[in-house]
């Protein structure tokens, strides 16, 4: 015998026909032989007739004629271009496809800036970062001169022979050292 | 407005496995094995015209340096172990000691030094690029200049 | 003739195709749109807005559904819309719904109507107010148009078992307040 408790939670079910032939027939044995349960089913049966008759008598006095009319009218209205944009726009924005939308962006994102994990160096070539970077610098006293070749993204460290450089002449230093 | 919610889904449950799998190896980053440290020793010149066909894949990054010719003199490649070093051979007496440091955000930090005889001449701590290559240049050698290409792909 | 057969012919450009189907389901889709809406003024033109942009999407129908469960799809749709747009009092509400209540027994005018009757409707109208939209929609669907939780999870996007819990909880919330009515 079907308790009490699982009949009220499968009432409402029972009575929107969503029970299969067996648990419909265990629940109404139950509620025919239960003035608790019948009490539930009749409430839930009264509460939902009501509502119908409260909505149903509001609904008969929407006449056909006029409903129509007005739709129509919408129908054969020109509508401004944003209108529709709105329309549009207002669609896409609501809120539960924003809520879904928006993650899935965010996340797409910070996928793509993580792609790097799997394919290393699947940036373009020549791109800003390709540059080596310096950390750090000792020529033992000699000049030496830090160069980014921008074209080719290509870091130069350039030695000069010794400190006896700084007495070069002109042409001299042009050609120890590189052109740029 | 259903298939769409499970295009979304399947698109979200995508993008965060990528992220949760790039922020697992994160800052504490999934390390190599060891470094391949390729270095490339030129000779550029004055005295002629020649441009090597064997730097043929390196004449962008050389042109800047405005020399009239580049002679491939040697061609060294070794894998380096991290924090290990490794020595090359560069003529003229000198050598290049190189030593992998970590690898993070795709670059390898190679610290380097280069010695003529037992005496440094330059030490230096550089990031490249995971695959990228930076130019030492400048310790004279026979009429011309040496340069050193200085290549690392972690492994 | 079927509503599928109405509604290719409106895709063929017979307007009067659509008169008939807006003949058919205006008092139905009415009847929801009050249930969630609660305004009369508001629920009637949304009404009107329910068929002109079914009207305008006519052609992206393929009859995968049903028509109705179609129409009051667009329908909750705008009328979830219009509730966010349009936040009343909660005193309106019981205004408007008053007036719902009174024209209805002037049109009944039985002295012996159920005072008992009477006082249901007033806090059952009250009751449903106080339901989210969400379990609003589902108790309103299931009530007036005896739709099947696969129809009904089809019109509000979600899956049956939402919908049969949203019920069980709206229902259980119904009784625990009109059980002094019932």
């Amino acid at each position: 015998m079907t308790s009490c408790e699982n009949t009220r939670e499968s009432i409402g079910r029972w009575l929107d026909g969503e029970l299969s032939a067996a648990e419909s027939e265990a629940v109404r044995g139950h509620v025919s032989a239960c003035a608790v349960c019948d009490e539930t089913r009749r409430q839930l049966e009264k509460i939902g007739a009501t509502l119908k008759s409260v909505l149903a008598t509001e609904a008969a006095r929407v006449e056909l004629t006029p409903f129509w009319r007005e739709v129509q009218s919408r129908i054969n209205r020109k509508r401004a271009w944003y209108e529709d944009l709105l329309d549009w726009s207002r669609g896409l924005l609501a809120a539960p496809r924003v809520a879904w939308a928006v993650p899935t962006v965010i996340a797409l994102l910070l996928g793509l800036f993580s792609l790097d994990s799997y394919w290393p160096g699947w940036r373009i070539r020549g791109s800003r970062n390709s540059f080596a970077a310096v950390d750090s610098i000792d020529a033992h006293g000699r000049s030496v001169a830090l160069l980014r070749e921008n074209e080719t993204k290509t870091t130069v460290i350039w030695l000069y022979e010794d400190q006896e450089g700084e007495n070069e002449t002109a042409e001299e230093a042009s050609k120890s050292g590189p052109a740029f | 407005m259903k298939r769409l919610k499970k295009l979304l889904s399947l698109v979200l449950l995508f993008s965060l496995a990528s992220v949760a799998a790039a922020a697992s190896g994160g800052a504490a980053e999934k390390t190599p094995q060891s470094v391949q440290v390729r270095i490339r020793t030129i000779l550029a010149g004055n005295k002629s015209d020649e441009f090597d066909a064997k730097l043929k894949d390196m004449e962008a990054q050389l042109k800047p340096l405005k020399y009239r010719s580049y002679r491939s003199l040697k061609d060294d490649g070794q894998s380096v172990p991290w924090q290990g070093t490794r020595t090359f051979e560069i003529p003229g007496g000198r050598s290049l000691t190189v030593a992998p440091q970590e690898f993070q955000n795709n670059r390898v930090a190679l610290k380097v030094r280069l010695t003529e005889g037992e005496k440094p001449v330059l030490d230096t701590t550089v990031r490249i690029t995971n695959k990228g290559s930076f130019i030492l240049g400048g310790p004279p050698h026979e009429g011309g200049t040496l340069v050193l290409s200085i290549s690392a792909a972690a492994q | 003739m079927t509503d599928w057969e109405l509604v290719q012919k409106c895709q063929a450009g017979e307007t009067s195709a659509f008169q008939e189907l807006v003949s058919r389901y205006h008092q139905k889709v009415y009847m929801v749109i009050l249930g969630l809406l609660r305004h009369r003024e508001d629920a009637l033109e949304v009404a009107q807005e329910t068929f002109f942009r079914a009207y305008r999407k006519i052609n992206s129908f393929q009859g995968g559904s049903s028509f109705y469960t179609w129409i009051y799809r667009i329908a909750v749709n705008i009328s979830i819309d219009a509730q966010r747009r349009h936040k009343r009092n909660p005193l309106d509400f019981r205004e408007s719904m008053d007036g719902v209540l009174e024209a209805q027994d002037e049109v009944v005018r039985d002295p012996f109507s159920d005072v008992h009757d009477r006082e249901l409707r007033e806090n059952l109208v009250k009751a449903i107010n106080e339901l989210t939209p969400e379990h609003k929609a589902v108790i309103v669907l299931r009530t007036i148009e005896g739709l099947s939780y696969k129809d009904i999870g089809e019109i509000l996007g979600c899956s049956e078992g939402t919908v049969m819990s949203r019920l069980h909880y709206a229902r259980k919330k119904l009784q625990d307040k009109l059980s002094d009515f019932l």
